[in-house]
């Protein structure tokens, strides 16, 4: 006969059951929630998974998707579903979201301007201690505060510039590789110019007139800033733009080779994209899962460079400093983080797409021309 | 060479050759044919037919003009920069002989000899007894550096022939930029290429160093007509505007130097050789829309076909899009050519390979272009089409790391003749 159960056994059961069912629904949130990563076309679980009578679980703190009249109750399953399969609500050819009114990025762009004037202002006061160093001939103290001037200036994200932007950048930021006299064409000038110059041993008194240059040229640039025009495709690609710029020229090495202050220009280069992401946060809401996604990664990225700083003493080690395992998970991080930023222009996108027009029907000449160019191209078979 | 020539010589020396030198690797080949009975088996044993007709198949190193320049383009490459450190003008020339000397006995395909048992082997051996052609050309050309002061050559050299300049955007890496000499290394298997530049550079050790080195494959032509070109590692198709290499008439136009070019006479029936390295930021591109690739190069990345095209060889007619509202102003293929008559003499010849050489210190793939050209004037040809292509979009995901200016003189004249004899008359 079986012995009766203690009550300590039954509350121990109750208990192991309650956290069966407990882990079963976290399984099944996270299920709907968590990004599918074996497919990029589909990123959300739910739309393989839930029928379409289920409701949003993010609908509690969002009540429609940016920009459109769709209840946010219904993204995740139905909207979803459409936008995947390449169609909207009406049953339109789609290739992306409904776009978003142009007028939508004016507050970001906004906020977006302030943020990068406060850091030009402080970029300013950095290379004025440069300045001072120079003039006192401490090399060290000048390397140090090239590196202050030069990280608040990479706290911009200044990418995609063009027009009166892009000659101030290039006279602030501008590389070698721009001039064609290269390093020691007259008009490289700026950051990268001192930078060689200290590191490369040149004298500190020749160096002075070039951070003279880069106030006046930072001066000239914080009124330029304040005035810039930026086009919302502009805007929305600098989000992933200003890694993508980090990954190619700084953590390659390309851009920094005097310094090797890759890990530290890429540090400036993250918070510059927090800031963009954090001004477009407010658009990207409901838009797929973009957002979290970006979040998530931007998230691991600055996890692994504050831990970088920390095993380094508190301050950013120079490229070959990097230890293996700091190396591959740095790389590995930004990667990550740039396959989330992929999407922000997309998700962002405020036009839509018209037709390519379509060329006419050869004439018997241009069908003879074609026929031409073929035999020529079965030639190098 | 006309078109007809060149198929047959590679015809009849892929016959003549498979009747002797080769005949080891036909008569395997025929063996294996016989014993094949399985669909597997025939699939095999028709493989290594294929194989060992290209291994037999010759490249002529004597000729009017240089091989490897008009020839189509094999699978493999490597372009070899050498600095002469030949202390006179004797040596060098001693150098540049034994540089042909050899390149056309493995162009001819030899065997490798025997040396006594306690003598280091003549030839690598990596080939194993028998040298094969292979399709090898070995086409040798001459930078600016080598007319300074060193060999009294500064008088003769091509007017054309300068330092390449370092072009808005590009990041030229010193040790991947310039040299005196350049060889350029083709052929079908990449083993036939890595035995080639060992016995080059063995040939002329302590008279020619290497200077920097790039390796290039051809995408293989997947479809799907025979027709459709290979595409680079942007996955869009390249080559397709070429000029029609067995077009005498256009190749006189725009590749090779003439006689009333007012260039050194040494330097008729040569041409400039462009190589530019050019590193292709492929992760990057690859987070690019499918939308934005495309209005970058101004054509579909499937088909090949010009925005709003059908097929591949279609004409753009730039005339019917003068706003760009089809293809826009800045694509690629606009900035690189224009299809006007004014921009007609300055098309050039394409012969460029794909590379592919590891990961970078960011942990992304080193991959990019080797861009090849040959013009008969730089500044006319190359040089204005590169600057049109700075304002192109695309700019941003690539970044030319090296290369050089360099001059192809004429082929050699026979076995006693090498090629650049004409500069020391």
């Amino acid at each position: 006969m079986p012995s009766p159960r203690t009550p300590f056994a039954v509350k121990s059961s109750l208990l192991v059951l309650g956290a069966i069912a407990l882990l079963a629904a976290a399984a099944f949130l996270g299920s709907a929630l968590t990004p599918d990563g074996s497919s990029k076309a589909r990123r959300f679980s739910v739309s393989e998974t839930a029928s379409k009578s289920v409701p949003n679980p993010l609908a509690g703190r969002l009540s429609k998707v940016y920009g459109t009249n769709i209840p946010a109750s219904r993204y995740g399953t139905e909207v979803a579903d459409l936008e995947d399969d390449g169609t909207n609500t009406a049953g339109e050819q789609i290739s992306e979201l409904s776009p978003l009114p142009a007028a939508a990025f004016t507050v970001p762009e906004n906020e977006y301007r302030t943020y990068s004037r406060r850091w030009i202002a402080r970029a300013h006061a950095e290379a004025i201690l440069l300045e001072h160093a120079l003039v006192d001939g401490a090399r060290m103290a000048a390397m140090s505060a090239w590196e202050e001037t030069w990280n608040d200036y990479l706290h911009l994200g200044a990418v995609y510039l063009s027009g009166e932007a892009a000659v101030a950048n290039s006279a602030i930021d501008g590389t070698p590789g721009e001039f064609p006299g290269g390093a020691t064409d007259p008009r490289f000038t700026g950051l990268h110019r001192i930078e060689i110059g200290l590191w490369g041993g040149q004298s500190l008194s020749s160096l002075i007139g070039l951070d003279v240059g880069l106030q006046h040229d930072l001066a000239k640039l914080s009124g330029v800033v304040a005035r810039v025009e930026i086009t919302p495709l502009e805007y929305a690609t600098r989000s992933h733009e200003i890694i993508e710029d980090a990954q190619r020229d700084l953590l390659s090495g390309m851009d920094v080779p005097w310094s090797r202050q890759g890990v530290l220009g890429t540090a400036a280069g993250l918070a510059a994209t927090e800031e963009v992401f954090h001004t477009l946060e407010p658009l990207l809401s409901g838009r797929e899962n973009t957002e979290g996604e970006v979040r998530a990664e931007l998230l691991m990225l600055n996890e692994v460079l504050a831990s970088i700083r920390a095993r380094h003493h508190g301050r950013y080690p120079i490229l070959s400093e990097l230890s293996i395992y700091e190396r591959e998970r740095l790389n590995g991080y930004v990667a990550g983080a740039l396959s989330a930023l992929e999407e922000m222009p997309g998700t962002l996108e405020t036009k839509v797409r018209s037709p390519v027009p379509k060329l006419p029907q050869p004439s018997p000449a241009e069908r003879a021309t074609e026929a031409a160019a073929r035999k020529v191209a079965e030639r190098e078979l | 060479m006309s078109p007809l020539d060149r198929r047959q010589f590679l015809t009849r020396s892929a016959a003549l050759i498979g009747t002797t030198g080769l005949g080891g690797v036909a008569g395997a080949v025929a063996e294996a044919q016989s014993q094949a009975s399985s669909p597997t088996q025939t699939t095999a044993a028709q493989a290594r037919q294929t194989l060992a007709n290209e291994l037999a198949t010759r490249v002529a190193f004597d000729a009017e003009h240089q091989a490897g320049i008009l020839t189509p383009a094999q699978a493999q490459s490597s372009f070899v920069a050498l600095d002469s450190l030949a202390p006179d003008r004797s040596t060098l020339v001693a150098a540049l002989r034994d540089l042909s000397t050899r390149a056309r006995s493995l162009a001819q395909g030899d065997t490798v000899g025997a040396e006594e048992l306690d003598d280091p082997p003549p030839d690598s051996g990596i080939l194993g007894p028998v040298n094969a052609p292979d399709q090898l050309t070995v086409t040798i050309a001459f930078g600016a550096s080598l007319f300074d002061g060193r060999y009294g050559l500064h008088a003769m050299r091509p007017k054309g022939l300068e330092r390449m300049p370092n072009f808005s955007h590009d990041n030229l890496e010193p040790t991947r930029t310039h040299g005196d000499v350049l060889l350029s290394v083709c052929a079908g298997q990449r083993d036939t290429v890595t035995h080639t530049v060992r016995e080059l550079m063995r040939s002329v050790a302590g008279h020619l160093t290497p200077r920097w080195r790039i390796d290039g494959f051809q995408s293989a032509r997947r479809g799907p007509t025979p027709a459709n070109n290979p595409r680079n590692l942007f996955a869009f198709r390249d080559g397709t505007a070429n000029p029609d290499v067995d077009d005498e008439r256009l190749m006189d136009e725009l590749v090779w130097v003439q006689a009333d070019s007012g260039e050194p006479a040494w330097a008729l029936g040569g041409t400039y050789q462009v190589v530019r390295t050019i590193r292709m930021h492929v992760e990057f591109w690859d987070r690019v829309g499918m939308f934005e690739q495309q209005n970058m190069i101004g054509r579909y990345r499937v088909s090949g076909a010009p925005l709003g095209g059908r097929n591949e060889f279609e004409d753009p007619r730039y005339d019917l899009d003068p706003e760009g509202k089809r293809i826009p102003l800045l694509a690629h293929i606009r900035l690189a050519n224009p299809r006007t008559p004014q921009t007609a003499d300055q098309r050039i010849l394409r012969r460029g390979y794909n590379y592919d050489r590891g990961i970078d210190e960011a942990g992304n793939l080193d991959q990019g272009l080797v861009f090849v050209a040959f013009n008969q004037d730089i500044q006319r040809q190359f040089a204005t089409v590169q600057t049109r292509l700075e304002a192109e979009e695309m700019v941003d995901y690539i970044t030319p790391v090296g290369g050089g200016y360099f001059f192809a003189p004429r082929g050699s004249g026979g076995p006693g003749d090498w090629v650049g004899s004409g500069l020391f008359v």
